[in-house]
């Protein structure tokens, strides 16, 4: 039974002092859905029994087949602190009262889906980092710590799978809290790397209580709070100072019945406090239990206080140990305290997200109404993705009300993510039909919602792909748009297997764009429909998701294949010259490769086109080396207006210059983004334009005489520039253990993988091998690893870096560049020879 | 380093250039024998038919490989119809050299210009009716070596149950019942030859297939052999129709080579569809005239127009002649293009880098079907032969259109204006350009146009005129994604201009400068000014 309902929420809505609105984050198979799901019995919502095994937030078939979370899902909790709790433990920010709403968000921890992640962590503002006690700090785990940071969010920690380190590994108790201390090391380390001086020291620290220790599979868990309260009374000590005590080298010695630094006494080794206070009873249960001692487990219950049903009681093994440790440490109890009294309320955290969330000035009305998380000012909402409504074809928005409040029927200003104040691009207004409240797999209306609260929205899924921002106000700008650590670099095409199916793969082409926030779908020049994807499980899944639901046709697919992009990797080896077709106007032209620093800058969006020309050309000088001037005269990024292209004016006196421009820029959108030697697109290339002679009547020198000139001298100068192929390139992170290393190296080497970095996990006999892997080469990877490694290696791919393809030059068809230059244009129904410099350059 | 200019760079071909390069000198000239001439040129039936008609003025259309022949032809032809002098007065010949839009159609517009009462046309055509003037067809046939010919055929097909279909380009017609009868000798029993016949919109554009008629399906199991190259117009109409396509290339008569370009067309045919998608999402599109003389052309531009106006696009009607890049890109407002054009023509070739997509109109009724019966893959046709009328009962598909948008979303009652929201009418929903992958707003530019004009005829009823003039002068918001007008109609040109374009021609910065007081100068003349009322000279 459900122990709450909608009014109740309703209510605490309105303080939004007692919200928390958090998202549970972890590498993948760490036990986040099986954690999540100890808090959903608590608050009724799946009976406590089937916690553990249920992962109630897994909603879809797929997940639970496989047993991976693929999509995040939202659910709100309602929360309480116990009677001996003090709310004024609450440091730093103000609370009303012992109910707490909890928003939460349950992600996906497959690399591949870190989209969703991102998605996620943008609505929210804490963070649970899960981590499995033996495992340790993996990729996954850096990648979403860094990714929650960088949105400011705050992390708490728990160590999970404490379990298994007892029962399968056996280890000591001073093992136990070596590991332990090891784990949170290694997370402090990435928490201080990305130190952020608004967020300030967000450091876990288990004295402090901001880290737990638990079995999400067996539903208990504790922090050293609880202990501290459990032995404040008994030793009669202040509980802030018993918690000190309680971690790190604190021994007591119960000779001298005193607290000691000291860990050897007389010559002998003392227990450390949380060995003794806190391991010791744990391990007492894990033993009687599971040695089937039933008089020691009567004693230990007696003394723990613990009573138990008669039912539960008649239990034996691991099924007694669960309900034993569940009633002795709950695992919601301690996860809520830890969350209620350590993660930010949406009013504290939005005081210092603001600047990072907002795209406008920090004194508009929208900014301040955004600082102070103020329900009366105009409305603020991020859309952060859509989900899957029963309706098919419909979608809810997701998102987060930021400022304002957000009610059915209300007409709001919906601004995509090309939205430029002033301007009318990408900008609707519309009604919102209805508010829901989303609870897993189901939703609640509700009327309204005030900020600080993620919500559902009905009836503006069609005005969005993705992501947007919702406002009142007509002066607001965009919340910034989320940058995804992944990139959808590998593509399949797919196909109706019958044409009389072909509007319903569109119609699902459309579906599955919005579905996901990181997957593209598009047609590309030869008129395949393709779906691009971060990886091949990714892709695997958004195609499974294609064919049976989205569009529910049979549906042909492609092999993979992967994206290129053109490239120069020298100086244009002369001035390339086009002549218009009337041959009276001329451009010079010359390529260069950019910096890979700069084109990171740009397409991380650090340097835009949106950004104004002087403070742009300042940070190009003083970061990237350009000259200032230089800097000035960007006429346009390419493709689309935005690509890490760049076209420089470099002419001196030119007179009608300024009236040919958007010619130019036109051409130049154009030859970026279907390159001379492939049709890929361009990739760090920069194009000075040198000089150009123009003729002088304007009707000589119009977009017809030019545009196509400009595309010409555009090619001829890059493949006058020793062109070059950059294929996309994963990092790869592989866990194994030393025995199978081997066959890791076999596999990489086979597939020009290169590893660049190798290292033990201390305690353990498992190596972290990092290295970087093609992603041409990595269809079937894990497969093929899996083979050579009897299934012990366990990799993790995220796209990394743009390389150029080794093997020769792209022109020269004997070489192994070129034979895939010439596959590449066999497919595209293109003639099968890169077009000759010739063909684009002018003699004078 | 190649940048450093050590001197201004030399901008103009130097003028000593025009007495050294020496004019054009490879002219060809005629090569072939009178015979052959006569011959191929078929001299005797022209002047046959040119007297048949009593025609006086005659005009002789060439392909430009040809013209080398056309002085003797006009000779040749001059001495036929002087030597049987029918009494009449004498006929003058003229060659029309130039054709104004492509070689295959009869170029009626050059023929007016010498008021020529027939029109000869030479070399291969696509055979579309001419609008006013009487043409007369010489193929021009070329020579085939049966032989050759027969083993590439039998070594592509060594079945002889296979299913053929024999055509040929229409230099080569006369060799098609030859090459049937010859491959029923070898043992072939289910090929089928075609004939010339005046019909565009035929299974075989222009051919019909001999023996018995037999319905579309029937003949999508035969392979069908093509002698010559084809234009690409009928490769990708021919595509679907037939099991598979074989082109017989003819280099040169002794020579010829089977070659198999199916998979090669099926690829093409999707590099069309990419075009047709980027229409779909395009709201400007520029109707190209690309023909003056095909019957019923101007039938087909209202058509045209009617349709694109009605998915609530704009549509530029445009005539530039023989078409090239240049000229195109000279509309850069215009997202796309249909050609109106000959079924041959109709079809502008990829690989000219044209900077906006060209289709044909078949292509564009594709490209404005609703998403949701939008289907590619099946049939092709170029030209505007088959252009279908716009039928009743599509008059309500804008509606149905709208109501495919909105439906679920207006199935919940909105409850009216809640406090707090932004003012302004709804916006209609983007599109999703399936091309790009990204929702598009600018898809129908029209759509917003015609509703507010409608809402303001409302008003102006319901004011009954008393006072039209107050309203026009009332100050109204203007509304976002309103469009630029011109004389109160939505202009997505003029929009384009004001949003897209940095410059603006000169003047445009006039609105920046502050206004002055119009002071009275000096006049007179030079021996002493007055300076306004002043009477005192300076």
């Amino acid at each position: 039974m459900v122990n709450f309902t909608i009014d109740e929420i309703r209510k605490l809505m309105d303080k939004p002092t007692n919200v928390r609105n958090m998202s549970v984050i972890a590498h993948v198979d760490h036990g986040k859905s099986t954690l999540t799901d100890s808090l959903l019995a608590k608050a009724g919502i799946i009976s406590s029994a089937k916690a553990g095994d249920a992962r109630a937030t897994d909603t879809r078939a797929d997940e639970q087949e496989r047993g991976i979370t693929i999509k995040s899902t939202a659910i709100t909790l309602y929360g309480q602190l116990g009677p001996d709790d003090d709310i004024s433990e609450i440091a730093n920010q103000k609370t009303d009262g012992k109910d707490f709403l909890i928003n939460l968000i349950d992600s996906p921890g497959h690399v591949d889906f870190s989209s969703e992640v991102t998605a996620a962590l943008r609505v929210t503002d804490g963070a649970l980092v899960v981590v499995d006690t033996v495992e340790g700090v993996c990729v996954q785990t850096e990648t979403v710590l860094r990714q929650a940071l960088g949105e400011r969010i705050k992390p708490v920690i728990i160590i999970n799978k404490v379990d298994r380190a007892l029962l399968e590994l056996q280890v000591s108790k001073e093992d136990l809290y070596q590991s332990f201390s090891r784990t949170i090391e290694s997370v402090n380390v990435i928490i201080s790397t990305y130190f952020d001086k608004s967020l300030g020291d967000v450091q876990v620290y288990p004295e402090k209580g901001t880290v737990a220790f638990g079995s999400g599979l067996h539903g208990w868990a504790f922090t050293i709070r609880q202990f501290a309260l459990r032995y404040a009374k008994k030793f009669g000590v202040d509980r802030a100072k018993m918690m000190e005590r309680l971690w790190g080298d604190n021994f007591f010695n119960p000779k001298t019945k005193k607290w000691t630094k000291n860990g050897t006494h007389e010559g002998k080794q003392l227990e450390r406090a949380f060995c003794q206070f806190i391991l010791d009873p744990i391990f007492k249960i894990f033993a009687a239990v599971m040695n089937f001692k039933n008089d020691e487990i009567t004693v230990l219950l007696e003394k723990l206080n613990l009573k138990l049903s008669v039912d539960d009681r008649e239990k034996e093994g691991k099924q007694l140990l669960k309900v034993v440790m569940r009633t002795f440490l709950p695992a919601a109890d301690s996860l809520l305290e830890m969350l209620i009294l350590h993660l930010p309320s949406p009013v504290t955290a939005q005081r210092y997200r603001v600047e990072t969330l907002y795209e406008g000035p920090a004194d508009d009305e929208a900014a301040i109404g955004i600082r102070d998380c103020d329900p009366k000012a105009p409305l603020m909402l991020y859309v952060s993705k859509m989900v899957p409504t029963s309706d098919k074809g419909r979608f809810y928005a997701f998102g987060r009300v930021f400022a304002g409040t957000v009610r059915s029927g209300l007409k709001v200003r919906i601004q995509g993510p090309n939205y430029t104040p002033g301007k009318k691009d990408d900008l609707f207004i519309k009604a919102i039909q209805r508010t829901v409240l989303m609870m897993g797999g189901k939703v609640d209306p509700i009327d309204d919602m005030p900020a600080g609260n993620i919500v559902g929205l009905v009836g503006i899924d069609q005005f969005l792909l993705k992501s947007g921002t919702l406002t009142t106000s007509d002066t607001a700008h965009n919340l910034k748009v989320m940058k995804f650590s992944v990139s959808p670099v590998v593509q399949r095409s797919v196909q109706v297997k019958n044409a009389q199916d072909l509007p319903k793969l569109v119609e699902g082409l459309k579906r599955l764009s919005k579905s996901d926030p990181c997957v593209l779908t598009f047609t590309n020049e030869s008129g395949e429909h393709v779906v691009a994807g971060a990886g091949e499980l990714h892709l695997e899944i958004c195609l499974n998701d294609l064919q049976n639901d989205h569009a529910g046709v049979p549906l042909t697919i492609s092999d993979p294949v992967v994206q290129y992009r053109e490239t120069v990797t020298g100086k244009s080896s002369i001035t390339a010259l086009s002549k218009s077709p009337n041959k009276h106007n001329r451009l010079y032209m010359i390529a260069e490769p950019i910096d890979e620093e700069l084109s990171l800058a740009i397409e991380g969006g650090k340097v835009s086109a949106r950004d104004d020309f002087k403070l742009r050309a300042r940070v190009l000088a003083d970061d990237f080396g350009w000259d200032v001037t230089d800097a000035r005269k960007i006429w346009t990024f390419g493709p689309d207006g935005t690509g890490a292209n760049l076209l420089v004016d470099q002419t001196k006196a030119v007179q009608y210059l300024n009236e040919i421009k958007d010619s130019v820029v036109s051409g130049f959108q154009w030859a970026s983004r279907e390159g001379p030697i492939a049709e890929e697109p361009m990739r760090s290339v920069r194009f000075n334009l040198m000089d150009v002679t123009l003729h002088a009547d304007a009707i000589h020198r119009g977009g017809g005489q030019l545009i196509p000139t400009a595309r010409r001298v555009l090619y001829a100068a890059a493949l006058l520039a020793e062109p070059a192929l950059l294929e996309p390139v994963y990092l790869v992170e592989i866990q194994v253990p030393e025995q199978a290393m081997g066959g890791v190296y076999g596999v990489l080497t086979r597939r020009r993988g290169h590893v660049f970095n190798e290292e033990q996990r201390p305690g353990t006999p498992l190596f972290n091998i990092k290295a970087y892997l093609p992603v041409l080469e990595s269809f079937g990877f894990n497969a093929d690893l899996r083979q050579a490694t009897s299934g012990q290696a366990f990799p993790q791919s995220v796209f990394d870096h743009w390389q150029a393809l080794p093997g020769g030059s792209v022109l020269d068809n004997t070489s192994k560049v070129g034979v895939l230059v010439q596959e590449m244009r066999k497919r595209k129904g293109l003639k099968l020879d890169v077009p000759g410099v010739e063909n684009y350059y002018d003699k004078l | 380093m190649p940048s450093d200019l050590a001197a201004p760079p030399v901008l103009s071909t130097p003028d000593e250039n025009i007495l050294e390069v020496p004019a054009a000198s490879d002219r060809k000239s005629s090569t072939i024998s009178d015979d052959v001439l006569r011959a191929t040129y078929e001299i005797a039936r022209t002047v046959d038919e040119i007297r048949a008609g009593g025609w006086r003025r005659i005009g002789l259309q060439f392909p430009d490989f040809m013209l080398v022949d056309a002085p003797r032809v006009v000779e040749v032809l001059d001495q036929e119809l002087a030597s049987v002098e029918d009494g009449g007065a004498k006929r003058r010949i003229y060659v029309l050299a130039d054709s104004s839009y492509s070689a295959c159609c009869v170029d009626e517009i050059a023929a007016e210009h010498v008021a020529a009462d027939v029109v000869v046309h030479y070399g291969r055509t696509c055979l579309s009716p001419t609008s006013r003037l009487p043409a007369i067809y010489v193929y021009t046939n070329h020579e085939l070596d049966y032989e050759v010919t027969m083993t590439e055929i039998e070594k592509e097909f060594g079945d002889k149950e296979t299913k053929l279909v024999v055509m040929a380009d229409l230099t080569y017609q006369n060799h098609v019942t030859k090459l049937v009868d010859h491959l029923n000798d070898r043992g072939y029993t289910n090929v089928v030859a075609t004939d010339v016949v005046r019909d565009p919109a035929a299974l075989i554009p222009n051919r019909t297939i001999l023996g018995e008629p037999m319905d579309e399906e029937h003949w999508k199991s035969y392979s069908l052999i093509h002698i010559s190259d084809p234009p690409a117009a009928l490769l990708l109409a021919l595509q679907t129709r037939f099991a598979s396509l074989h082109i017989l290339s003819t280099p040169s008569s002794e020579s010829p080579s089977l070659t198999n370009p199916t998979m090669r067309t099926a690829g093409a045919l999707r590099r069309r569809f990419a075009k047709v998608l980027s229409l779909a999402s395009a709201g400007v599109i520029g109707i190209l005239v690309n023909t003056l003389s095909v019957a019923n052309y101007l039938s087909s531009i209202n058509l045209l127009r009617e349709k694109i106006a009605k998915a609530d696009k704009k549509s530029y009607t445009v005539v530039v002649g023989k078409l090239n890049p240049a000229k195109l890109a000279n509309f850069s407002e215009v997202e796309g293009w249909v050609v109106v054009g000959c079924w041959e023509s109709g079809l502008v070739e990829d690989d000219a880098s044209y900077w906006r997509p060209v289709i044909t109109p078949f292509e564009l009724e594709v490209a404005l079907m609703r998403e949701d019966e939008r289907i590619w893959g099946g049939d092709w046709w170029g030209g505007i032969e088959k252009l279908s009328l716009i039928e009743a009962d599509e008059k309500s598909s804008p509606e149905a259109e709208n109501g495919v948008d909105h439906q679920s979303g207006d199935a919940e009652a909105v409850e009216d204006d809640v406090a707090g929201g932004v003012e302004g009418e709804e916006s209609e929903a983007p599109e999703f350009d399936l091309r790009t992958g990204k929702l598009v707003s600018h898809s129908r530019p029209m759509r917003l146009a015609v509703r507010q004009n409608g809402a303001g005829a409302d008003s102006t009823t319901g004011s009954n005129g008393t006072n039209g003039t107050a309203q026009s002068a009332a100050l109204i918001k203007r509304v976002v994604g309103e469009l630029a007008s011109i004389n109160g109609v939505a202009s997505p040109g003029a929009e384009y201009l004001r949003s897209n374009r940095t410059w603006q021609g000169l003047g445009s910065d006039f609105d920046n400068e502050t206004s002055t007081l119009v002071e009275e100068g000096r006049s007179g003349i030079a021996r002493g000014y007055h300076v306004g009322e002043d009477e005192s000279r300076h």
